[in-house]
Order: C-alpha cells, then structure tokens, then sequence
C-alpha cells in the first residue's frame, strides 16, 4: 500500500511541478523539491515528505468529530495514541461535492498524538499537568459525557482538545522543535540523510515536518484566503483539486488546523498570514535544496532561521487572533445570557469559552516562556468559565466556576462574577492587541469605542479657546 | 533627521489642511466672509476700506502678531515630540469602560435597544456640551488659580488678535488643554458605547463632529481678531459672539475674568461672569505690572516658572496643631 502511495505521491509531484511552471506558480507551491542527498542512488524524485505530519492533522480531525459523536474513551485513544488497527479518517470523509483519497490514517502514516504532545506543565489547566496529560485527561473527560459537552462545569471537549492539541503538538512541535532546535548546525545537519535509509537530508526533512504541522495544501499560497477557507470546509473542490485529477489528496491538497484558522483571518483583508507562514516555508526550503546536500553555511542557516522566525511570530499571531476573536464571542454571550437563561445560548457559549481555552493553552507551547504574560492570560480565562450554581445556564443566580480539582479527581467550584468575566474578556482583547500586535480583531468588543475615537480625533487639543 | 523634519513639516500642514482643525483654511476663508459682511454690510463700509481695516497691517504686522507666529512654530515642534508621549483618549475610554463592568447603576447595554439614529444624536449633542463645559470650566480655573494664571498670560499678553493667537498657548498650559480633551473624550466615549452599545456614533461631515464643524464655520477664528462682531444681547445670552471674547481679552480691569465661554454663554450665565459685547474699541494683552513679559519670546516661555517659584516661595505651609516644630 505505502508503494502506491509513493506512486501516487510521484506521480502527483511530476503533475504539480509541470504545472506549477508552467502557470507561474512555480514559486509558490510547497515542492516537489529534488533529491540532494549525496550518494542517493534509489528511484526517488522529490524529497518532501511529511506524510507523518498528515497522519497527524488527520488524527486531530477525527478526535474532535469522535469526541463529539460520544465515542467510547477506547476509540478516543486510539486516534490520541495511534492504533495498529483500522483509523477511519471521520473528517474529511468524501462527499459528492469533496471526493477524498483516503478513508484510514494508517493508510497514511501510522502516527499518533500522544507522542509528539507538549510535555512542559501547564498552569491553565486545573491539576498542574503537563500538556500531553492535560490532553488525556479532557479525553478521559469527554468520554464520560455525552458528546464531550459538560453543562455543569462549562466544558466542550471536543473544543478544548481540539484547540489545545492544534496548539501543544502542531505549533509546538514546529516551533519548539522543527524549526528551533533542529536548525542547530549540529543538529541533523543537510548533508547527511535525517536517518539511516532516508532519501531526505537532514535539513530538508525537519522544515518539510515543520510544514506539514502548518497544514497549509502545497498550493495554497497561490490561491485566495477565500479559496483556502472553503477548502478546509471542504466546499470548494475545484481549488483545492490542483492537480485535476478529480479527488482531494489529502496530503497535498487540503488545509488543516492553523493554516485554515490563518485563511479565516485573512478575509477579512486585513491580514496575510496564511500566506506569509505559507511562503516563508516555500522559500526556506528552497535555500535548503539550493544547498545541493552540502552543510549549510551561516549565511543559509542564517536565511532559514529568518524564515523560521517569520513563520513562527505569524503562526503565533493567529493563535492570538483566534484568542481575541473568542474573548469577543464569550463576551457577547454573556451579554445575552445575562438576559436571562437560554439552554441554546449556553450551548454557545461553553463552544465558545473552549475554543477561547485551547487557543490561549496553545500560546504557551513554543519555545518561549510567556512568563509574566501567560500568568496574566491564565488569570483572565481562569480554569472554567461563570456558570450557573442552580442551573448551569442561568447565569443570574449562584454564579461560580471551576477553581481546581480535589483529592478524588472532582473539580471544585468558587463564587465568579458574570460582570468581572466580561471585564476580564476586553482586558484579553486589549492584551491580545498590545502583547501580540493582532491586526483582523474579529469580534472586537472594543470597536466601538475606537471608531469614535478615531472620528473624535484629539482635536485642537492644545490650543486657547 | 529626515523623518523629523517629515513630522514636523505633516503635523504643521495638517493645522491649515484638515478640517479638524480650527486653523482649517476653508475655516479661515469662511471667517473672512464673515467679516467682510460684517464691515462692507452691517457698517455699511466701502468694500476697500473694509478689505484695508481686515487687513490692517497695525495688527497683522504687529510685534504681538510675529510673536504669535514663533509660539506657533516652536509649539509644534514641541507637541509633535510631546503627544505621542502622553496617553489619549483611547486609553481614557477603554479605562472607564472596563470599570463601567464593576458597576451596577448604569448597567452594560442598558439603552441598547434604542435606535442608530438617537443614540447618535444624543452622542454628538451631548459629547459636544460637555466638551464646551468642560472648556469653560479649565478656562475659568486658569484664571482664579494664580499658579495656572501664571501660564495663561501667555496666551493673555497678545496686544493684537489674530486667528493665530488661539495657538500662544504656553506648553504647560497646552498640556492641561490636551489631558482636559483626552479626558473628555474618553468618559464620554465610553459612557455612551457603555448605554448604547457599539451603533454608538458621531455625526459628521467630511470626518468632522457636524457641530464642531458649524461652529468653525460660523467664524470661530474671528473670536481671536479684531473685527467686532456682534450678536443681539439675547442670542449672547446663548452664544458668545466673537465680540464678547475680545472683551475677555481686555485689559481693562473692569473686563477681567469675563466670558469664559466657549460657544455656550450660559456657563458664565450661571457663575456671574457673563458680560454683553460692548460698542466700544478694546485695548488687548496684559496689565502694565506685567510689561516685561513680553520682553522677548524666551520671556514669554520662562517667566511663568519664575513667577511660579516665587508663588510657591510665598506660599506659608502650616502644620497641624501639636505638630509645629520644638525650637
């Protein structure tokens, strides 16, 4: 099976590389790239590979969609810690407007989660754990509620690991690892093979990993952030089928995680950011193919750690964006819970506050310490969100939230203030915009105020009257 | 270097370009007609003579006038440096609406169902009152409390009036002006997005606040000039005519700490300071006791600290009963 694969993978590349040429895309499509290991002497034409990282996104993506069908904590880990068994791919699955070429991980690559998740500990999250534990244990979680939705607490599983597993292997393994330690000179350097038997350098395959925990499509810098966005959605298959050959590869051709949250962002037209991490990926890797299987000198070391950084500072970026943007939306709940109690309206709003949760546990996954900063995000988030102490939707009453957990495992509550929790939302906001410089700001609760003092201007501020 | 030069010569332009500003040309250009029907058709003076008394090279030419240009010049210099270093309203008004979330008597959103329309009338006419308010009142204060006089005799010690004289404003004084704005701007701001919501909006015309504009258009320039014009004494019981801002500029001590306002005269109303126009020629600047304060440009911006020091020197601090010092 792995043959046809690499058949496929082969003969996909050949397809994509005459037209990429031949359309002027050349430059902005992720391979294929040549063989330049020295002493190579296999059939091999394209050195990228990052089949793994696929596998990968393609486990993230059935986790979710198994947590939220409420399947059993077996399934659940099978796709968290990879199985030797069949892994149905439950998203994408082809339908008559996206036809998919796989329809089993394993088929892919047979990966896992669990292995590659961030192993530092985590504040945010109550039992002061480490993040691949975090994870096992909201999968542990989601697997004794019903659709991993727990009203009582205020917890979407199927968000929470979601979004911090996009954050504590994806982002974490690119820019912890990938794209930080493994551009050492020393550390699997260019000129030898990355292991024993491969037909990739060293240097070529940890940017082609780095790229592959993006999860941008290889072409995806040559087409629109409304063209990206609706491939993730898998409604627009005609873009994402860039080799025409009537069917998504999967390990080409769709956008994953990060890249589809960058493409979100970037309609707005305010932001780039799918294509800049996109190209700055494109162009690394080029000077690492330019290096014909040589060490790379300073100077191209010195090149793609540039890269590395544009692409790092970016992706962090849109995690931040995605912060910011669920800050506005708990906020915006909360205005309408407050109204009174609206089970659909909770439902939202606990989707919300978990999306806001991973995305801001991810933010601390790189290779930098936020320090004082990330304490100041875990102050504001808190470990759960204001829910209600009668009823769990009627946030007027009782209001509390999660403070911890006991001896036995249980969370523990504390009294929580619904106006305080609304309060700390636009701190985040303005956190969000000071600390990380995002730009789309979607669900800005503080647009109001800036459009009128953009049109107050300061006037003749310091003149006589 | 360039890039200094560049803010410098931006922020300079921008005073007689954007229409934000009272220094605004087509502003300047709507004064002039304004007093061109004021002398040519009011007083019934010939269109020559009138073009020759707007123009007259007594004031425009005058020590005072040139002073105005080089306190012009060297102010914004210094604020162009200054501004960026201070907060503004944006801060003000995220501040005080994070804190409207701590309070309960005007709770978030409360006015939230009423209509884009009113909510952003009643922005603009309240917005614009309290900024008027609020002018009156750091005015008022300029002036009753020595230390600040000290600073506005700055802007007191013009013998000439031109539209440039609203900007002899001694920095520390500017300072004062700028916090007042930001600070008004910013409650204000956040007070109604914290009723209204975000639909909260400013009316305006070419970017401009729609009343700010009419008040410039309607010749605000010409309260600092010497042409006279004046309303019937009830509309200046409402509005302050540019007549009645000269006689705030009077040295004759009969005027002093008159008209205080800005556009409304019912703040002076309502203190006792108001005073009519009156028909009779006004001599401008400062008392004789403070003749050298003009002496020179540099007088002008170092005075107020001399005179500041020897305030503070005078000033005798008494300490609590029990407390004085044992000799």
């Amino acid at each position: 099976m792995s043959k046809i694969i690499s058949l496929a993978g082969f003969v996909f590349a050949g397809i994509m590389s005459t037209s990429a040429l031949a359309d002027g895309h050349g430059n902005h499509v992720y391979g294929p790239f040549p063989i330049t290991l020295k002493g190579y002497s296999g059939d091999k034409t394209n050195s990228v590979s990052y089949s793994g990282q696929v596998g990968r996104q393609l486990l993230h993506n059935s986790l979710k969609k198994a947590i939220g069908k409420s399947a059993g904590l077996e399934t659940l880990n099978s796709y968290f810690n990879g199985s030797d068994g069949d892994l149905p791919i439950l998203d994408p699955v082809s339908s008559d407007k996206f036809m998919v070429d796989h329809t089993n991980v394993n088929n892919i690559s047979k990966t896992n989660l669990s292995g590659k998740a961030y192993k530092g500990d985590i504040a945010g999250w109550p039992g002061g754990m480490s993040g691949k534990k975090v994870l096992a244990s909201m999968i542990l979680r989601a697997s004794k509620v019903d659709g991993g939705y727990d009203p009582k607490h205020g917890y979407d599983y199927a968000q929470l690991v979601s979004k911090f597993a996009m954050g504590g292997v994806f982002y974490h393994q690119a820019c912890d690892n990938y794209l930080d330690e493994k551009l050492e000179a020393g550390n699997k350097p260019n000129n030898k093979p990355y292991k024993d038997g491969a037909y990739y350098t060293g240097k070529e395959h940890s940017w082609d990993e780095a790229f592959g925990y993006w999860g941008a499509a290889a072409h995806g810098a040559t087409l629109s952030s409304e063209q990206n966005y609706n491939i993730a959605k898998k409604k627009d298959m005609v873009s994402a089928d860039a080799n025409s050959d009537g069917i998504v590869n999967l390990k080409s051709e769709m956008n994953y995680a990060h890249a589809y949250y960058a493409s979100a962002f970037d309609k707005g037209g305010k932001t780039k950011y799918y294509n800049t991490i996109t190209q700055a990926f494109i162009d690394g890797r080029r000077v690492i193919t330019d290096a014909k299987g040589e060490a790379l000198s300073d100077t191209e070391r010195n090149t793609i750690m540039g890269k590395a950084r544009v692409i790092c500072s970016n992706w962090e970026k849109v995690i931040a964006e995605a912060v910011f943007k669920y800050a506005g939306s708990v906020y915006g709940d909360l205005e309408k819970l407050k109204g009174g109690s609206d089970a659909k309206a909770y439902r939202k709003y606990v989707k919300h506050w978990g999306e806001l949760k991973g995305f801001a546990l991810s933010l601390h996954t790189s290779h930098q310490n936020l320090g004082e900063l990330g304490r100041k995000i875990d102050g504001l988030i808190k470990f759960g969100p204001v829910v209600g102490g009668v009823s769990p939707s009627q946030i007027s009453i009782n209001t509390q939230r999660v403070s911890g957990v006991d001896d036995a495992g249980n969370f523990t509550f504390q009294s929580a203030s619904v106006d305080e929790y609304m309060l700390y939302m636009l701190r985040l906001q303005k956190l969000m915009e000071d600390e990380f410089g995002v730009v789309a700001k979607n669900n800005d609760k503080l647009a109001g105020i800036s459009n009128l003092a953009e049109k107050l201007g300061s006037g003749e501020s310091v003149e006589n009257d | 270097m360039p890039e200094i030069i560049e803010l410098i010569f931006s922020d300079l332009s921008a005073q007689f370009l954007s229409p934000r500003k009272r220094l605004f040309i087509g502003y300047l250009a709507c004064a002039f007609c304004i007093a061109v029907l004021w002398v040519c058709v009011i007083n019934r003076t010939s269109l020559k003579k009138g073009l020759v008394m707007i123009f007259a090279p007594a004031v425009w030419l005058s020590r005072s006038s040139l002073f105005d240009v080089f306190c012009f010049a060297i102010n914004r210099v210094f604020f162009s440096f200054l501004r960026p270093a201070l907060f503004t309203h944006l801060t003000i008004a995220t501040i005080v609406y994070q804190l409207l979330h701590l309070q309960v008597l005007m709770p978030i959103g409360a006015l939230d169902y009423v209509n884009y329309w009113v909510a952003t009338s009643t922005f603009t006419l309240v917005y614009f009152i309290f900024d008027d308010f609020s002018r009156f009142g750091v005015h008022y204060l300029m002036h009753r409390i020595p230390l600040l006089w000290e600073f506005h005799k700055f802007h007191h010690s013009a013998e000439t009036l031109t539209p440039l004289t609203v900007t002899r404003t001694h920095p520390v004084e500017g300072i004062i002006f700028l916090l007042r704005t930001v600070s008004v701007q910013g409650v204000t701001i956040a007070l109604f997005v914290g009723l209204f919501g975000s639909k909260v909006d400013l009316l305006t015309i070419y970017g401009v606040s729609v009343l700010g504009m009419v008040f410039h258009s309607l010749g605000s320039n010409l309260r600092h000039s010497h042409i006279a014009i004046r309303y019937p004494v009830a509309v200046e019981k409402i509005f302050i005519s540019p007549a009645q801002h000269q006689l705030h500029h009077s040295r004759d001590p009969q005027h002093f700490d008159r008209n205080f306002g800005v556009v409304l005269a019912i703040w002076d109303r309502l203190i006792g300071s108001f005073h009519p126009s009156i028909d009779k020629e006004i001599r401008f600047g400062l008392t004789k006791s403070d003749a050298d304060f003009t002496k020179s440009i540099w007088s002008m911006y170092l005075t107020p600290f001399i005179n500041l020091f020897r305030l503070l020197g005078r000033l005798k601090i008494h300490a609590p009963k029990g407390f004085e010092r044992v000799k």
